[in-house]
């Protein structure tokens, strides 16, 4: 499919590279600037508690210190991204141990640190609730009693007090379902906090400008939305805020919110000098914005033969203290929560509740990973009940290519089948499982298994803009609102670029722009850059070509439709060609296209993803050892092997560590794993030899040049594949995650013998 | 109070002020504005701030400023010859060995040291030299493959 293309569909290594391998590469906590303060926050101790009063004299006494801020030094604005419920400062409550009460800019961090143990402040404990399923019942502290008041909610009536969202979807009536089958089958599932551990902690530097604007530098990939949620917070018009660019040190989801931002601000403003934030990873991990735990329970109605006749699935997603780090309105949460599978009957009931904890935001895939180990790991469990191999179980329901998915929608050139079938060849799952040597010298009584989970995603939308621009020495310049979080885009944007205009992709300079360049941007997540910001790329592309192609027309009457752009070179057949900066400098100045382009998510489109792991288990120890992980992945045009691949690298481990190590623990609504020692992400030593099968889509997607989207598909069906191999291993069903020694263990004890 | 003291950062002696209790990447950052060494965690547990101390890898968060005074120190900056990359940094280039590059000057270190010890190294030999090193973007195979390729463009080079 991308034999035609130059340097669409080559491995091109990254353009922005040299800059990040020498250290030339800035991120928000390298820049200085004169006269630059420190900000620090002070945070609750407790989960839920009454503010009796707060005594900062002694802090605003302390030598070196600037500003010290409590919530009644700023106005009582909520914020968020959508919801607003969160107050920048707490002023009369704190509903979770993290929560910021006061602020303090000063000479140094460690006198702002100094100035935070002089502030006292008097709590007085209220009753607090933790567990999201207790928060739903009648005798449950209601934690934001003014919620009807709120700005951004839902309009959906609430159910229960701590309910702030709740949406069901779903076909046909599951009632009528359940009578039809013969077994019905009901399961709960449990996951915990994962957060999106990127290596640069959020960190923001606000300063007031000598106008009274506000220049801001923020670790932040939403800038359009964030400006509005300042605005709304510090009361400045969105064109009195300036989000300048910077690279972001990582982001999967968590870096869309505001953190620090509105706090930045007060502080700039009382000093009249910059202030930098940069969270500590122990507020980090305490107090920024993870995914969702949830609690789920599915019920599945089968027939003897193994048709799926009707499944529903009440998920409880666990939001924590506020929900001001969602950026949509209501739940979307668990809506590809039943699986690709044909069925006539199918309920989702989701719920995002309230509990006095930290409040969740989006990471990677949000609420996917959540519901796809609740559906992967039950479709095991069926299938083992009724005898029949889970692969083939999966292939009787798979929805297949025409067919209606289980919430309606008719997916185009939908890859279930041959997705599944590649993963399945290339793992080797029907091979002999044998154990490896080195493992079965080791004493223990290690068993090998192997699972598959499924899972589909959308293509991302959204609105970009962009512009180019070719000068008379033929500097091609693509400015785009779109800030590097990592994933590749500036080099594939950069591709797009130079396969439209003949020029080679490393030599076409980026500039990123400020909020003040670009009307709107929606930002990089929710697998939309490549569709949404290469589609506008494309365009103004496009439009720069057409521009050049019309001025070689006018310049030496070549036909307009067939002139080329090759090797920095315009040309059309029997003509002299001319470099493309001599005709550019015949314009009498730049040439300068920009295209804005808009889209809504096409529902009948969605990528599907595959993955088998396999995986030794002892059953002496509970011990579980990945080894060996293998993703198929259905593809349209892919525009870079090589960032693709990292895609999927990424989001595989990621995975890993949600299924085996990652959980936020929580005593009494106290994070206590608030280190990377003990907040275990993955090193090297825990990753599986990977293997990817990419499968051709016919129909491709709708990026430029027919790509589809990827960074988002890998994560999600990791953790069941590997949770159905454990079964497979040793039959020991654990439902919880992250599958640790102790819950496998627990789980082969609690087998019948 | 701030005391003097004395590094040869990439080669070059740097006579400043320290806390008693500055680390050595808060002075390499703060004080010399070597910003390109990145601080993570603060706690010797991601390897973002990853340096060579007399030729060593260390996380610079966990060294006192002061306890390198006198020493020879070798940041990220210090790698590239003008404008020619070192070849490690070349390689995590061409191999995608980078994604957000917040990890990757330590990343980068550790495998700096790694070859100036270990100038040829085995697969498993690289995986321990950067088990201390999170990377949340690539999934480390890249790094690996790039530190490999890195090795043998060295070794060529040695060669030719
Ligand atoms: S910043 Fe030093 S190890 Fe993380
Ligand atoms: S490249 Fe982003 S953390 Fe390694």
């Amino acid at each position: 499919m991308t034999t035609s293309y130059q340097t669409i569909g080559q491995p091109v290594s990254r353009a922005e590279g040299p800059d990040k391998v020498t250290g030339a590469a800035l991120y928000t906590a390298d820049l200085n600037l004169p006269g630059l303060l420190a900000g620090k926050c002070l945070r609750s101790p407790y989960p839920h508690a009454r503010i009796k009063s707060i005594d900062a004299s002694a802090a605003r006494r302390l030598p070196g210190v600037r500003a010290v801020l409590t919530g009644q030094d700023i106005p009582e604005n909520l914020v968020g991204r959508m919801l607003r419920d969160f107050p920048m400062l707490a002023k009369d409550v704190v509903r979770f141990v993290g929560q910021k009460v006061a602020a303090v800019a000063a000479d140094d961090l460690d006198i702002a640190q100094h100035a935070l143990n002089l502030i006292e402040v008097d709590y007085e404990e209220l009753p607090a609730v933790f567990d999201p399923v207790e928060a739903l019942e009648a005798y449950a502290p209601v934690l934001h009693p003014n919620f009807m008041k709120y700005a951004g909610r839902a309009d959906d009536p609430q159910e229960h007090p701590n309910a702030m969202a709740r949406a069901t979807w779903g076909i046909g009536n599951v009632a009528e379902g359940f009578a039809q089958a013969d077994y019905i089958f009901e399961h709960t599932f449990r996951t915990p906090h994962q957060h999106q551990g990127y290596i640069e902690p959020h960190a923001v530097i606000a300063q007031v400008d000598g106008q009274g604007r506000l220049q801001m530098w923020v670790n932040c990939k939403t800038p359009f939305l964030l400006r509005r949620q300042l605005s709304e917070g510090i009361g400045l018009p969105q064109d009195r805020i300036r989000i300048n660019p910077i690279n972001i040190g990582g982001d999967f989801g968590g870096k869309g919110s505001f953190m620090d931002s509105h706090v930045a601000y007060w502080l700039s403003k009382a000093t009249g000098r910059p202030v930098r934030m940069v969270m500590n990873y122990i507020e980090e991990l305490m107090a920024a914005n993870p995914r969702h735990p949830a609690v789920m329970t599915f019920k599945t109605g089968v027939k003897r033969d193994g048709t799926i006749t009707a499944r529903h699935a009440r998920l409880i997603f666990d939001s924590g203290a506020y929900g001001a780090f969602r950026p949509q309105k209501g739940i979307t949460y668990g809506i590809g929560a039943i699986g690709p599978y044909r069925m006539e009957h199918s309920q989702i009931d989701s719920y995002l509740v309230y509990t006095n904890k930290v409040p969740c935001g989006n990471m990677r895939a949000p609420g996917a990973p959540q519901s796809t180990f609740a559906s992967e790991c039950q479709i095991d469990l069926i299938a083992r009940e009724l005898g029949m191999d889970p692969y083939q179980f999966r292939l009787h329901n798979l929805v297949r290519d025409g067919e209606e998915s289980p919430l309606g929608h008719h997916w185009r050139n939908f890859m279930g089948k041959p997705t599944l079938d590649a993963a399945v060849r290339e793992a080797g799952y029907q091979a002999p499982k044998m154990t490896p040597p080195d493992l079965a010298a080791d004493g223990g009584d290690w068993k090998v298994g192997r699972g598959i989970a499924v899972c589909e995603r959308h293509v991302g939308a959204g609105s970009s803009t962009a512009k180019i621009s070719v000068d008379g020495q033929g500097q091609v310049t693509l400015y785009t609102p779109l800030q590097d979080t990592g994933a590749g885009f500036y080099t594939m944007l950069r591709q797009v670029v130079s396969e439209e205009l003949g020029v080679p992709y490393n030599e076409v300079s980026l500039v990123p722009w400020s909020t003040d360049d670009a009307r709107f941007d929606s930002g990089v997540g929710g697998s939309r850059v490549t569709h949404v910001g290469g589609q506008a790329v494309y365009g103004a592309a496009r439009a720069v070509r057409a521009k050049l192609a019309a001025l070689a027309a006018d310049l030496y009457g070549w036909p307009e439709s067939q002139v080329v752009f090759k090797e920095s070179m315009v040309a059309a057949a029997g003509h002299q060609a001319v470099s493309l900066g001599a005709l550019a400098a015949r314009s009498g100045g730049l040439v300068e296209g920009d295209f804005t382009y808009d889209s809504e998510r096409d529902e009948d489109l969605t990528c599907f993803t595959a993955q088998v792991a396999e995986v030794a288990v002892d059953r002496e120890t509970g011990q579980v050892k990945v080894l060996n992980f293998t993703t198929a992945q259905d593809v349209g045009t892919v525009l870079n092997p090589q960032a693709h691949q990292g895609q999927i690298d990424g989001g595989v481990m990621q995975g890993l560590g949600y299924a085996l190590l990652e959980e936020l623990k929580h005593e009494d609504g106290r994070i206590s794993t608030l280190t990377f020692g003990e907040y275990k992400m993955p090193t090297i030593a825990d990753i599986p030899p990977l293997r990817t099968v990419l499968v051709q889509s016919q129909s491709g997607g709708p990026s430029p040049y027919g790509g589809k989207a990827i960074g988002e598909q890998p994560i999600s069906a990791v953790a069941p594949a590997i949770a159905n191999a454990v079964l497979d291993a040793v039959g020991a069903s654990v439902t919880q995650l992250p599958i640790t020694a102790e819950r496998v263990l627990q789980a082969l004890r609690s087998q019948p013998a | 109070m701030k005391k003097p003291l004395q590094i040869t950062v990439n080669g070059e002696i740097r006579q400043f002020f320290a806390e008693p209790y500055c680390s050595l990447l808060d002075a390499l950052r703060d004080e010399l504005l070597l910003t390109g060494t990145k601080k993570g965690c603060d706690e010797g547990d991601c390897g973002a701030c990853t340096v060579l101390l007399n030729g060593q890898a260390v996380t610079s968060c966990l060294v006192l400023a002061h306890s390198a005074h006198d020493s020879q120190v070798t940041t990220v900056e210090g790698l590239a010859d003008h404008q020619k990359l070192h070849p490690v940094q070349q390689a995590f280039v061409d191999h995608g060995g980078l994604q957000c590059g917040f990890c990757t000057p330590g990343l980068i270190m550790s495998a700096v040291g790694l070859l100036q010890e270990n100038p040829n190294p085995t697969e498993e030999e690289v995986r321990f030299a950067i088990g201390g090193n999170l990377c949340r973007c690539t999934g480390y195979n890249k790094v690996v493959e790039a530190i490999l390729a890195a090795a043998q463009a060295m070794q060529n080079k040695l060669k030719a």
